[in-house]
């Protein structure tokens, strides 16, 4: 059982990139915490500083609140599960697993009931003999969390483990790795760069990107209130739609405007944001959710305040649900430095009840639930709460 | 259609090879007058090479030098490769490059200076000169092969050892070594080969005593008569053990002389 903690810890290669810069997180006792980002946002340098992959440029990584920046990876008791899972092909699975035990010195009675063990677990048994190239790819999988449970670590850390599974399979994997880790109560650090994998497996999920932490949250706490625009646009699929609007006193309240379309702010919306009022007259980032668009002849009590015209370029058919793209009339929202990972769509992406009538070329009546609006500094791109 | 070309061509080509081999043995067992006349056979080459050289004491002579200069090749180039390969350190490139560079340094044209830097050690007419002559002279090609072959193993393999508690050493003999037994085999095929065939070194750096087997078929030639029944019967004792070498290694071979050619 044990806790890791990395303070302000920065990276930076010889060349002069740097990977992680001053990243702060805490990985509580028996915690899965992901780390999320696009590709090449530090989150693997960051996993590997823990593991004494990487030498830590600056800052400190504590196990157990020793500090580990000059432990040798051999000596911080960690097991690693990697992309390519590393298993060593001249060995039977048997001994895969019971490698790291024999160089530990563990007797061998305790060895051979260890891995029986985890063999018994992730359903291994038949294969101890054989050697990992006569192993499917998700049986290659377990075999190589076999050889990190074994090792009873203090930590998991588990790089990317499921990307080189086929779909249906890495589903199937993230249940039971969840399971697992859930049953064990290891402390596991996990990195992705699947959003899905994140929100569904992480206690808390930590959002990286460019080297920077953006956000570290439960993973609802992440989806209702990114804290900015980064993590509204990388988390949730089909992502967040995020336009340039300008907040404008209406009457009795205020308003949002974007394009052609306005729409009322509730009163209880402002309360929850009581630093709209400083960006009255002022520009601002709007996001709205897919699933906060509705189609307006399927409302009950529509509200007309809450009501936007959208032309339809496109239906997309998913069976449970069918995508309505509907455009704007404005220009979407590009942020500067991280906008390719940020998807700016000319277009709103409204995620709709099967039985809506809307169809291509029409023009949709569209309700936006104003109740679950996103506003962002378009400055900052922090979102703008108090 | 396109088979039987193909088939036909390396017909031809195994004819190629194969005649050289076969007039070797085939006037291995003749005197030097059925040589002439090209018809008969008998054994009088072998009795005049038993006559004149040494051939056991200079096969084991051959055999010694081999297995010390690639035991030495081998112990520098896996350990090196691997240094190359897997660690990262300052400068490790330009290394990389000096020694690469020490391919393209023909035997000959440094002999001399060998023969005095090993003189002024007092190593010539030893076997430990030659010994070390042929390692200085392997020891670049097998370093870049073995290299090579380490590249094409995943970093991720060499730090699950290192997590699961090895340290570079062992995870370097418990998992690098057994992996690259092609290359291994590689090196030790093509380096015996090399050693084993070669006059130069031999002649100069070893007393008559511990001179090799294709050193002294040198000899044998070198009077004023050569007897090539005799030659011929040599040079196919001295070849045995190469094609015995390569038949072991054989399938190795292939797979190391191939690889970076794709996964």
């Amino acid at each position: 059982m044990s806790r890791i903690v990395l303070d302000s810890v920065t990276k930076q290669f010889p060349d002069g990139t740097t990977a992680v810069q001053s990243l702060d997180l805490e990985v509580g006792d028996g915690e899965l915490l992901v780390l999320v980002g696009p590709s090449g946002c530090g989150k693997t340098t960051a996993l590997r500083m823990v593991a004494g992959l990487e030498e830590v440029t600056s800052g400190s990584i504590y196990i157990d609140d020793r500090p580990v920046n000059d432990v040798e990876p051999r000596h911080r008791d960690i097991a690693m599960v990697f992309q390519s899972y590393a298993l060593y092909p001249h060995l039977s699975v048997y001994d895969n697993m019971a490698f790291s035990l024999k160089y530990r010195k563990v007797a061998k009675s305790e060895i051979r009931q260890r891995v029986a063990e985890a063999a018994r677990i992730l359903e291994l048994e038949p294969y101890l003999a054989r050697k990992p190239r006569q192993l499917s790819g998700g049986q290659r999988q377990r075999v190589a969390m076999g050889r990190a449970i074994v090792r009873q670590p203090r930590a998991f850390l588990m790089d990317e483990p499921l990307s080189n599974l086929d779909a249906k399979l890495r589903v199937q994997m993230r249940a039971e790795i969840a399971q697992l880790q859930r049953s064990l109560g290891t402390t596991t650090i996990y990195v992705t760069h699947d959003q899905t994998e994140a929100m569904t497996l992480g206690t808390r999920v930590a959002v990286i990107s460019g080297g920077v932490l953006k956000q570290a949250a439960a993973p609802q706490e992440l989806y209702r209130r990114p804290a900015n625009l980064f993590v509204a646009g990388f988390i949730g699929s089909p992502p967040m739609n995020l336009v340039d609007a300008a907040i404008e006193r209406g009457d009795g309240g205020l308003t949002v405007v974007f394009g052609p379309h306005r729409l009322g702010v509730p009163a209880a919306v402002i309360a929850e944001h009581p630093a709209l009022e400083r960006h009255i007259g002022g520009q601002i980032v709007l996001g709205v959710r897919p699933e906060n668009l509705h189609d307006a002849a399927l409302v009950h009590d529509s509200d007309p305040a809450a009501i936007i015209e959208l032309p339809v370029r496109l239906r997309e058919e998913l069976g449970s649900e069918v995508h309505i793209h509907g455009a704007i009339g404005t220009a979407a929202h590009v942020s500067g430095s991280e906008s390719d990972d940020v998807h700016s769509l000319a277009t709103m992406v409204a995620r709709m009840d099967p039985r809506t009538a809307i169809r291509e070329g029409q023009t949709a009546r569209v309700q936006v639930d104003t109740t679950a609006l996103h506003f962002f500094d378009r400055a900052t791109g922090e979102s703008i709460r108090r | 259609m396109s088979t039987w070309v193909l088939f036909t061509l390396m017909v031809i080509v195994a004819i190629v090879m194969l005649y050289p081999f076969w007039y070797l043995v085939d006037n291995a067992f003749r005197s030097p007058g059925q040589f002439d006349r090209q018809s008969g056979h008998a054994l009088s080459g072998w009795k005049e090479l038993f006559a004149n050289l040494p051939v056991g004491s200079q096969l084991i002579n051959s055999t010694l030098v081999c297995v010390a200069a690639i035991a030495i090749i081998l112990v520098v180039s896996t350990t090196a490769g691997f240094a190359f390969a897997k660690l990262r350190y300052r400068g490790s490139g330009t290394v990389f490059l000096l020694v690469v560079s020490a391919l393209m340094v023909p035997l000959q044209s440094i002999i001399i200076p060998e023969y005095v830097n090993l003189a002024k050690i007092g190593l010539t007419n030893s076997y430990a000169g030659a010994v070390l002559v042929y390692a200085a002279l392997g020891t670049p090609f097998a370093t870049f092969l073995m290299a090579t072959y380490y590249r094409g193993i995943s970093d991720e393999l060499i730090e699950a050892a290192v997590i699961d508690g090895l340290g570079y050493e062992r995870t370097f003999l418990q998992i690098a070594l057994p992996l690259s037994l092609p290359a291994i085999a590689t090196v030790t095929v093509l380096q015996f080969i090399q050693i084993w065939d070669d006059l130069l070194v031999g002649l100069l750096f070893l007393p008559a005593s511990q001179r090799t087997i294709t050193a002294g078929l040198a000899t044998l030639s070198a009077g004023r008569t050569t007897s090539i029944p005799a030659l011929m019967a040599g040079s196919l004792i001295s070849a045995l053990p190469a094609i015995g070498v390569y038949l072991i290694f054989q399938r190795h071979l292939v797979k190391g002389l191939t690889l970076g050619m794709g996964k």
